[in-house]
């Protein structure tokens, strides 16, 4: 690998101040510092400092999110597939035609949201971040597989900008550029988000509308005299298929077991926050219990348990809620932050007949709300402070 | 603030009482009307399997144990002699230089060197007679090095001397006034600010630390056994210093040496790296409320105090630790040094090949110096690593057997047997955002919020940083937070910077 590292360094003076192409200086580190680890030593502070770095912690989510993405990717072959009646579509087909489905829609993601974080740092002449990594991973896994590329090239702008780098770019945002990105969708070109949108489709073909609906669109608009304990009992939706994913919705977010495999990435890692987590699913559960005894909606009565797995909760959990820029920064705060989460989420579910699923919401919420939460820690522990001394 | 004074306290600091069934209960603080106790608490279980004959008062949870190679051993030999040996101004730090002497003057060991402008009792004296050979000046003409050639014939100039019985009935003044008069007075430091010793103020209390957990202290057992009686001294007169107690704080391996020492009171800490920071022991023996000043001594330094008041003069040596993986093994221990010596008789032969970095103090707080300077005169530890700029091929997901790390990231962070890490300089990255948040509080077991903290430094925010608690800290006490930032920020750095800000400010 001595060869690259020897070609760079030959190349680098074009690159740095002065040379020919010093404006898109950012490119050549962000490349360099991709093949290699970084030169720089130690000037000032403690003088051995430990091997990890931000680039490490992004790539452990993207390893985290792989799980999800592999599962997603079959997930829409296999529902196209099954909606197109391809009948003799196996393992292999289902991915094929998944990755067709999903793989443009990731090389959208990284290309134009790319675009504008180089921009911003050749402009404002700092490193690239490594934000993007992360961002623009997570931000496809939300989309549903028939989304146009144009809307997810918007989206995905809209986010990193708005979102982030008129902050100041990664680790100066308030919301999740991700989440972001997806609300922005979602408000804006509404008919690509709700609806008959979450089996890909050929367009020439109709698609069964029965099979095209979440889980939670089901329950949402059961006809009269339907009750959700019928709808469970005959089968339209199944707490063991959630749990699996094998269903129409976003492209990363329908399997419950591939979020807890890279939950467990995280967690033994060390990248996310388990209190977050823990937080999020001990609010939505209580949250639900109430709900259930209390609610009069026919959402409250989904059994508590089908609420994690259903929909996008497992995902925001993990990957969405834990996200450290915009989450809480406190322990306590985290705690709170975590529990009002799951609330939200159950409060859109259940009360708000208008979205079956509100996770997006629920999650943006709270990260605006997540200085707030700190501000109260933090103030109680100056008082607490105060009066020690 | 509560009410202060030994007649209203119940119970004293490390006074302990045991309750049948729930163990023995130990009083971290001084515990006074109207305030809440903090009790550590020892179950019996515990006790039955602790083989120590003493139990220890304060256990420190939070913090980490670099395991770094090349840790001194614990003897001691003589250093080859240094031919010349130099005062280094710059690391008295505030002081407004006054060059008494130029290239060319014959000084006598005591012989003033130079004095501060804004307290001119205060002197730097020349630690060996002879010849200023040189007076290395550096940026903005700052005096970094005067170079003496000693000169073996040289007759010292004599302070007055004590006999040790004495030293602790001494009057206040008369022990301020030899302190500052032979520059002494740099070795005991004062909080706020983590700056030199004010005189005009009476501290709360006096902190002796004789437990450096950073790695490769010198170890104060080793030092102060090869002078106890230097070292009953130097605690002895710091005593009518302050208003309050001289509190003695040791790790749980401390030798019987420390713990023979008379009237100071002793408390045992156990716990990883920074447990061994005195803001840790003030935090948990004697809480600082803003407008407290506490000052706080090296053991190993203490030894140097009282020779000075035993004898009229510095001692000629001082034993220091030389550790670090760049030190051939073997050559990693303690040495008796010449104060200020050169370093390049001490290091010849003892260093292992490549690039190195001489680090004067221990590896996280220390500084940088070159190779062919001297000692510095307030540092007991000499710490060598490798310059490491090496770059990694795609270092960001290798598995990473051989990068050590505090995180769960690594490869080698999960394997089952412990190994000493050889770590060089490299920052394994570069500065980036604050990303992870929460991330120092593993590292910090002074109830401060690090994150908030430096947030207010950096944002100029001096009322917020105090009531954050800076003027506790000293900047070593963020050296782990340096370590483990995965965003390569400079937090000692920055509260170094938010110190002197609120210095220059007043509070």
């Amino acid at each position: 690998m001595k060869f690259i590292l020897n070609f760079h360094d030959k190349i680098r003076h074009l690159f740095e101040k002065g040379g020919t192409f010093e404006a898109v200086g950012p490119i050549f580190d962000a490349a360099d510092a991709f093949t290699f680890t970084p030169s720089e030593q130690a000037h000032q502070g403690a003088h051995v400092r430990d091997a990890i770095d931000i680039k490490r912690v992004m790539v452990t989510v993207i390893y985290a999110l792989l799980p999800c993405f592999l599962f997603g990717v079959w997930n829409a072959g296999n529902q196209y597939n099954t909606a197109h009646a391809i009948a003799d579509a196996g393992l292999v087909q289902d991915i094929i035609r998944g990755l067709i489905i999903v793989m443009p829609l990731i090389m959208v993601s990284y290309a134009v949201g790319g675009f504008w974080e180089v921009l911003f740092s050749c402009i404002r002449k700092h490193p690239i971040n490594e934000g993007l990594l992360v961002s623009g991973f997570l931000f496809p896994m939300i989309l549903p597989p028939t989304i146009p590329l144009w809307q997810a090239a918007v989206g995905i702008s809209f986010g990193i900008v708005i979102g982030k780098e008129i902050f100041g770019g990664t680790g100066m945002n308030v919301v999740n550029p991700a989440l972001l990105s997806r609300a922005f969708i979602f408000f804006a070109y509404a008919k690509s988000m709700t609806g008959n949108v979450w089996v890909a489709s050929a367009g020439d073909v109709a698609v069964d509308a029965v099979t095209g609906a979440t889980p939670l669109g089901v329950l949402s608009a059961l006809p009269e005299g339907v009750t959700v304990a019928d709808a469970i009992a005959n089968g339209q939706v199944s707490f063991t298929q959630m749990l699996i994913g094998n269903l129409p919705g976003s492209i990363g977010e329908t399997s419950a077991i591939a979020c807890l495999l890279g939950a467990a990435v995280l967690l033994a890692t060390g990248v996310a926050s388990w209190r977050i987590m823990v937080a999020c699913v001990v609010g939505l559960l209580s949250t639900a219990a109430l709900a259930k005894g209390f609610g009069s909606s026919p959402m409250s009565q989904i059994p508590i348990h089908y609420h994690l797995v259903a929909g996008g909760f497992a995902f925001g959990a993990v990957f969405m809620a834990t996200d450290p820029v915009s989450a809480a920064a406190t322990t306590a705060g985290k705690w709170i932050y975590g529990f009002l989460i799951g609330m939200l989420v159950i409060v859109v579910r259940v009360l708000n007949v208008g979205f079956p699923e509100g996770v997006m919401l629920s999650i943006l919420f709270m990260n605006l709300m997540a200085p707030l939460i700190d501000s109260f820690v933090v103030d109680h522990h100056l008082r607490r402070r105060r009066k020690r001394a | 603030m509560g009410t202060t004074g030994e007649d209203r306290s119940l119970l004293l600091p490390g006074e302990s009482k045991k309750i049948p069934f729930l163990g023995e209960f130990s009083l971290q603080c001084r515990l006074r009307y109207g305030q809440i106790p903090r009790l550590a608490v020892l179950p019996e279980w515990a006790e039955k399997t602790d083989k120590r004959d003493w139990h220890v008062d304060f256990v420190v949870k939070k913090g980490f144990d670099i395991a770094l190679a090349g840790k001194p051993s614990t003897s001691i030999v003589d250093a080859p002699v240094s031919e010349t040996v130099a005062v280094c101004p710059l690391e008295f730090d505030g002081m407004k230089q006054r060059l008494k002497v130029s290239e060319g003057d014959i000084v006598r060991k005591g012989s003033e060197l130079m004095e501060d402008k804004v307290h001119p009792a205060f002197k730097l004296r020349a630690p060996a007679g002879g010849k200023v050979v040189e007076v290395v000046r550096g940026d903005r003409r700052f005096v970094e090095q005067i170079v003496i050639a000693v000169d073996p014939a040289s007759e010292p100039e004599v302070f007055q001397a004590f006999p040790a019985e004495s030293i602790a009935s001494l009057n206040r003044q008369v022990i301020l006034d030899q302190l500052v008069a032979t520059g002494a007075l740099s070795l005991i430091r004062q909080r706020p600010f983590s700056g030199m010793a004010d005189v005009a103020v009476t501290p709360k209390s006096i902190f002796v630390n004789a437990m450096n957990t950073g790695p490769f202290q010198a170890d104060a057992e080793t030092v102060v056994h090869d002078d106890p009686v230097g070292f009953q001294a130097g605690l002895d007169l710091l005593i009518p210093l302050t208003e309050g107690a001289v509190h003695l704080c040791m790790g749980e391996n401390a030798g019987e040496t420390l713990k023979a020492a008379q009237r100071v009171t002793l408390h045992h800490f156990r716990g990883p790296h920074p447990a061994g920071n005195s803001s840790v022991h003030i935090a948990r023996v004697d809480p600082m409320a803003p407008t407290d000043v506490v000052w706080t001594v090296k053991a190993v330094d203490v030894v140097v105090l009282g020779r000075l008041f035993l004898d009229g003069a510095f001692p000629e040596s001082r034993i220091i630790s030389l550790g670090g993986s760049n030190v051939k093994p073997g050559a990693n221990q303690h040495y008796r040094v010449r104060m200020g010596g050169d370093l390049k008789p001490l290091l010849e032969g003892a260093l292992c090949d490549g690039e190195h970095r001489v680090v004067s103090g221990d590896v996280l707080s220390g500084a940088a110096i070159p190779l062919d300077s001297h000692l510095r005169l307030r540092q007991s530890a000499l710490t060598v690593v490798a310059a490491d700029c090496e770059r990694h091929f795609m270092g960001w997901t290798m598995p990473g057997l051989l990068q050590m790390s505090f995180s769960r990231l690594f490869v080698s962070s999960w394997l089952p047997w412990k190994r000493d890490w050889k770590l060089g300089t490299n920052l394994h990255g570069e500065e980036r955002a604050l990303v992870l948040t929460g991330h120092y509080d593993k590292v910090m077991p002074l109830d401060i919020m690090v994150d908030f903290l430096i947030r207010a430094v950096m944002a100029g925010d001096s009322d917020e940083a105090i009531s954050h608690g800076i003027l506790e800290t000293d900047p070593e006490d963020f050296a782990l937070c340096d370590f483990v930032c995965p965003s390569k920020v400079e937090v000692q750095a920055i509260i170094r910077q938010g110190l002197e800000q609120i210095a220059e400010e007043g509070i």
